[in-house]
This record gives C-alpha cells, structure tokens and sequence, in this order.
C-alpha cells in the first residue's frame, strides 16, 4: 500500500537524479504520482518522469512492468478499456490532462500514437487513410487534404512509393509500407508529441531500420515516445531511456550513460540479460 | 529397425477400411441430400406450368375458372416485408451496435436473451402476439400488423449478426481511430459499421429471406384478399399466405397456382442468398487482411 | 543460468590470467639474465606468445561485441579486456627489450647494478599487483599502483641526472642503467594504466587525465 510519504520520496529521487542534461529544460511531458490499473490492481504504481521535448525517449523494461500501460495513460487511450482506473497527473506543456475538465478528444488531437501492428483503415484508401484524422473530423477543403497528403506521407518517407497509388487500398501495402502508412496518419493531425507502441516488432529488419531513421529526423519536429523490449533498439534510436520494472521507474538517464554505466543494479541486470 | 513401408497385410487392411468408411460417408451425404433434391425438384416440375408473364401482374383465379397470377401476394409481400423492414433495420442494427460497442453495460445480458430466446422464437406465438396487441384493438387483419410481426421476428437475426459483424472488427481499429482524436460516436459510424459493413448487409438479407418465407404469423396478423394492397389497415395478401390457401383448397387451378408461387418463392430465397454469398466472397478487404 | 555471452566472457578471463603469468615470467627472467648474467634466451619466445595472445584476446572481443552488443558492465569489461591485454603484451615487449640491451652491452659483471635491481624489485611488485587486482577484481589493490608507480618515476629520473653529472662515469654501465631503468618505468606506467582499467570495469569511471 503506497503511502504518500512513499511517494513524496520517490518524487526527490526522481528530481535529484534527473540527468545533467535536463536540469532546467522545461519537460514536454511531465507525470506526478500517475497510477494506472484496472480497479484496484494498478499496473502502475506512481510514475514521476519528465520528458523532454524534441527528443526520443525510449520506455523500457520485461513484460507486464507498465511501459505499455503507462504510454497509454499519456493519450487517454487507456481509460477507454472497460473498467480502468488512472489517478495522478500528466501534464502537457504544464496542462494536466486528467484535469476534470480537459477534453479527451482535444488531448488526443495533439498526441499522435503509432500502434504494435499496423493498423490502417481497410476500407479507405492510401489518400483517405493519411487524412483520416482530418476528414473524420470535418475536414473539406480538398486542397487542404491534397497537401496533407503529400507533407505528411513525404514526412514518413512514403511519398515517393505511394505518390502514384494514392488511391489504392490502404491494406495492399507491404507491413513496413503500412506502418510509415500509419506515421503519415497520425503526422497529418499535427501532433505535438508522438507515441510509438513497438512500432517495429511486427517489421522485418529492413523495414525496422527504415523507420528507426524517420525516427531519429522526426524528432527535430516532434517530441517522441516509444517503447521497446528491444534494447538494441533502444540505444539506436533514442537519446533518453527510462527503464519500469513492475509498475515502478527503476531509472532515468541519457542512453549513452544508462547502457553503458547504469545507477541502479535492477538496471544492470536486466540489460545484460541476467534477469530471471 | 522399422520400415517406414508397413508389412503387406496390416496394410492392404488399413486400405480397405479407408475405402469403406469413405463409400459410408458418401452414401450418408446423397442419402441427405436426395429428399431436398426431390422437394426442390418438385417444386420446379409442379410450378413451371403455372410461370408466365400473365403469373405476375394477375390476381389468382376463382375456383376451378382458368390461370390467373399471384399479383397481390407479390405487392402485399413486398409491402409488408417492406415495412417490417423499414422497422427492423434501424432497431435491430441499434442494438446490434449497442451490444458490440458497450460489452460492459448493465444491459448487455439482452444480448444472450435476443441471441438465445428471440431468434428461435416460434413464430406463431409472435404472431399470436402482435393479434392482441394490433389486429384485436383495431378489430381487422392488416398489412401493419403483418408487417410488425414480421419485424418482430427479423429483429433478432439483424441485432445479432450486427453484433458479431461489428465485434469482429479488431479492436486496434478503433483504437487507432480514437488516438486520432476522433470523437466516439464517429468512430463507431465511420470506422467501424464501414469496416463491418459486409457483415451488416449480410444479416439484413437474411433478414429479409426469413420474413419473406413466414406464414403462421401472416394468417394470424395480415389475412387475406384477393386484391393488391387496398390499405394499410386492411387485410393483406402474401406469397407463403396463398401457398397455404391455395395448395390445400383441392380445385386443381389452385394447386397450380399454389406451385407456381412455391416456385417463385423459393426462387427468390436462392437469388437473397446468392447474394448474401456476394457479400461474404466480396473482398471485404480489412477482415481478410487481418485474418 | 549462464547466458551465452558468459562462454566467451569466460574464455577471455582464462586468456587474460595466461598473459599475466606468461607475462610476469618474462620480466621475472630478463631481470635475472641482467643480475645473474644468465642468457634469458626464452624471453623471446615468451614475448612472441603474449604477441600472439593479445591479438587473439582483441579478435575475440571485437567479435563478442558484434554478436552480442552488450552493454553495461560486459561492454566495459570487453573495453577494459582489450587496453589489458595490450599491458600485459607490453610488459613481456619489454622484457624483451631489456635482455636484447644485454645482448648487445656483452658483459657487465663489472657494473654496479644494484640501485637497478632494486628497482626492478618494485617494478615486479607493481606486476604482481596489477595481476592480482585483475584477478580479483580488487578495487583497493587497483587503486594502490599508482602510488608506487611514482615511486619508480622517481628512481628513473634520479638515476638519470646522476648518470648526466657523474664525471667519468663507464659508458657501458651508464647506458645500460639508464636504458633498463627506462623499460622499468615504462612497465610501472602500463601497471598504473591496468589498474586504471580494472577500476573502469568496476565503477564504469575513467580516471581524470593529467
């Protein structure tokens, strides 16, 4: 049972340990005390963490530590679940989105998520799928849509595969095709932040290292997320990584220092395999 | 060391146990097949006599006077299965759509009743049912309460298959919808019902195919005339109504009538689920991808 | 349980422990050739193994580094297995460098080799605890050698400004005093740099550069 004096100390471990880098930026994405769970079985148990904006940060640790739970605290897509539970704060630019009176759909028009399979609408189009977002919601104009399109498919490195099918189904893409499909989409909404669900574990290895280079340039434009039982990918794509282990983050650092000298000895053992 | 090639005898024996279990199961299929070859058959040999154009745009002949058509059966099914239709569809696809999309709330139990109860429900009891609740109050047969029976009775398979088409639907998809900032309820219309769409038309039609065949429910709600439909409050013919009437009268003309309106009828059974094939075999292209 | 990284981890170790032995008995024997005046002609052959075993210890980490991209402390120790072995190489180098000065001076009975031996003494003592700091991981001994390293810096330096102000002094003597106080202090300085290693291995902290 967590009492508040435990999460009192957990929050200055997590301010006194905050990397060099990070003292005094001000976070994208900041979380106090968030829990998540399903009833009462939280799944996370206090997560205080800052991300920082216009960086990728990767979210790791085994199956069933919250990594996943947690990123889908972070668009409000968890409480869609039937009977889950989310308390604490998640603050966007300093706004809580778990305010009583945010919006859930406003929240999720500024956070983008890319998803584990790729997901494009079947019965749309390349074109329609890329601004699903914006038709869905009432957009017309069609030259609007047309440079949707094409600024956001050239931003997912897609334009040039696609630009002469625009109007071929969505689904007849090859599975790397359909995840860069699935970046354009959520790109065309024009997120601020970007959350990406292990985006590649469904990918074979050309197309991983395809989108893991649009992941190091998007990030000039976008604040990004991922999460990854990957280590290898991990120390790829990302400049910060938090490591979660049953509900709780262990650690937080600049990937460089974490993967090559981590703090916490939960941290050591697992990235050198010697969980278990 | 065993060959992989088993010793004569055990396996001539295998063989011809193989063989006979085979001739078995055969046997078993045509015996199945053979009674509904012969009905289907009868039907086409006794009712293609009866077929012409004058079949279709007559009203059915007096007893033992000449051929005549089964125009007002034609008009008072389409009129009444019409109707029923126009009723069932935006309930039973509501429901089907509440069923699916709110597994958790308090009512979600209708659903096992309408899957379990309603669907098998025998249709005279509807039938018997819309009488006092429509026919005894407006003290005559007519085309609406026929028509509200037959709603009754296609509300459960729309619901139903509505609810399995639309659960079908990976969940992923509404998932990546809703991260788009799409707002619920547009989710459910745009995203989902379009990628289940298939689903949804294929349970109206057979809908519509078990309501066009019902005749208990008819004779107890809609009745009969001779004439097209003269109102909405009068008694109404219908299809499987004059089968009834006409094949058991015993005046010959009748019969024939009778087949002819078999045969039309179970005509236009095949042509509904032909077309409900149509709509399965179609690329439905997210479902199959995904599979 | 083991993880497949370990079998290779642990080949290193073994690899690593052969070249100190190998190592410490090569200098142990050009040291004894220079006191005693034996011939010390199997330094060579020493010198050329510890060749031979550091360019199978890199080959051997490089390779573990592409198969398995470890991390933390394994990517440090494969770092670290790599700058040691190169200490251990260098240290049998050496000993080979001091008998090849006795080969080519001839006889030096007639030298005063004391301050020299007494030297090497040290020298060996600083060996034997970059082996042991090494094979046991231990902190305190790694952290100990650089004290005495500048204990052996101070003999070379004396021992050179006194040769320089020594009037008279043999040439033969002054030379090879020099010369192998020279390979001494070299070896004390890879000494420092092993422990330096074996420290990084366990705190992943690289001492500041002076």
């Amino acid at each position: 049972m967590e009492t508040q004096e435990d999460l009192e100390a957990g929050r200055e471990v997590a301010e006194a340990s905050l990397p060099t880098s990070l003292r005094g930026v001000q976070p994208k994405f900041e979380t106090k005390g968030l829990k998540a769970g399903f009833g009462t079985n939280w799944v996370l148990k206090g997560i205080d963490l800052k991300i920082p904006p216009n960086r990728v940060t990767a979210v790791m640790g085994p199956s069933g530590c919250g990594k996943t739970t947690f990123v889908r605290c972070l668009n409000r897509l968890h409480e869609l679940t039937p009977g889950a539970t989310v308390e604490g704060e998640a603050l966007l630019d300093g706004e809580d989105i778990y305010d009583r009176n945010a919006d859930p759909v406003a929240v999720r028009r500024r956070i983008g998520m890319v998803f584990q399979k790729p997901n494009p609408f079947p019965t749309m189009s390349i074109y329609h799928n890329v601004v699903a977002g914006l038709t869905l919601n009432g957009e017309r104009n069609k030259k609007k849509l047309d440079h949707a399109v094409e600024h956001s498919l050239r931003g997912a490195y897609l334009w040039d595969e696609v630009k002469d099918k625009l109007s071929n189904s969505g689904a007849s893409l090859s599975g790397g095709q359909q995840q860069r499909l699935c970046i354009a989409r959520a790109l065309a909404v024009e997120p601020e932040v970007l959350l990406m669900d292990e985006p590649c574990s469904a990918l074979d290895p050309t197309a991983t290292a395809k989108i893991e280079e649009l992941i190091t340039q998007l990030k000039r434009d976008y604040t990004i997320i991922i999460v990854t039982h990957n280590l290898q990918q991990a120390s790829r794509v990302s400049d910060y990584t938090a490591f979660f282990y049953l509900g709780k983050l262990i650690e937080f650092d600049e990937t460089a220092t974490l993967f090559e000298n981590p703090k916490e000895e939960l941290t050591e053992r697992y990235i050198t395999g010697k969980f278990g | 060391m065993t060959s992989i090639f088993t010793s004569g005898r055990r396996q001539s024996w295998r063989r011809i146990f193989d063989r006979i279990m085979k001739v078995l199961i055969l046997l078993s299929v045509v015996i199945a097949i053979i009674p509904l070859f012969f009905v289907v058959a009868d039907v086409v040999v006794q009712g293609l006599p009866a077929i012409s154009l004058a079949f279709f745009t007559k009203n059915p002949p007096s007893p033992l006077a000449g051929y005549g058509g089964i125009l007002n059966g034609i008009e008072g099914s389409l009129l009444m299965v019409g109707m029923g239709t126009l009723i069932a569809v935006p309930l039973g696809v509501g429901a089907g759509i509440y069923f699916s999309e709110w597994p958790e709330s308090r009512l979600s139990f209708l659903s096992s009743f309408t899957n379990d109860v309603l669907a098998e429900f025998p249709t005279i009891v509807v039938g018997l049912f819309v009488y006092s609740l429509v026919v005894a109050p407006t003290r005559t047969f007519s085309a609406v309460a026929g028509a509200v029976a037959l709603a009754i009775i296609m509300l459960p398979i729309i619901a139903r298959t509505t609810e399995e088409s639309l659960k079908i639907v990976p969940v992923t998809l509404r998932e990546a919808s809703m991260a788009l900032g799409v707002p619920r309820w547009k989710t459910i219309f745009r995203v989902v019902i379009s990628t289940g769409k298939s689903g949804l038309a294929t349970g109206i039609l057979l809908g519509i195919a078990r309501a066009t065949g019902e005749t208990a429910p008819l004779v107890v709600t809609a009745g009969y005339l001779n004439f097209p439909p003269t109102g909405l409050f009068q008694q109404t013919a219908s299809v499987p109504y004059i089968i009834y009437n006409f094949g058991t009268a015993g005046y010959p003309n009748w019969t024939t009538v009778a087949w002819g309106a078999a045969l039309v009828l179970v005509a236009f059974m095949l042509i509904l689920n032909l077309s409900v094939k149509f709509f399965i075999g179609r690329r439905s292209t997210g479902v199959r991808a995904e599979i | 349980m083991p993880r497949l990284m370990d079998i290779g981890l642990d080949q290193l170790n073994s690899l690593l422990l052969d070249m100190a032995t190998l190592s410490q008995q090569a200098v142990s024997a050009s040291i004894d050739a220079y006191s005693l005046g034996s011939k010390g002609s199997e330094v060579r052959q020493m010198s050329n193994r510890l060749r031979a075993l550091h360019r199978q210890v890199s080959d051997l980490s490089v390779e573990m580094i592409a198969r398995y991209q470890p991390v933390a402390s394994d990517l440090r120790f494969l770092k670290a297995c790599m700058e040691i072995s190169y200490g251990f190489f260098r240290y049998g180098r050496y000993a080979l460098d001091i008998t090849s000065v006795l080969d080519m001076f001839g006889d030096l009975s007639k030298c005063d080799k004391k301050f020299v031996v007494d030297t090497a003494k040290k020298t060996q003592e600083m060996i034997r605890m970059s082996v042991e700091a090494f094979a046991k991981r231990d902190l305190e001994m790694a952290r100990n050698i650089p004290t005495m390293d500048d204990v052996v810096d101070e003999s070379y330096r004396r021992n050179l400004r006194t040769t320089l102000e020594k009037k008279g002094a043999d040439i033969k003597c002054a030379l090879s005093s020099a010369l192998i106080l020279r390979y001494l202090e070299r070896i004390a300085d890879h000494a420092s740099y092993i422990g330096e290693s074996v420290e990084y291995i366990a705190t992943g902290v690289e001492p500041k550069l002076d």
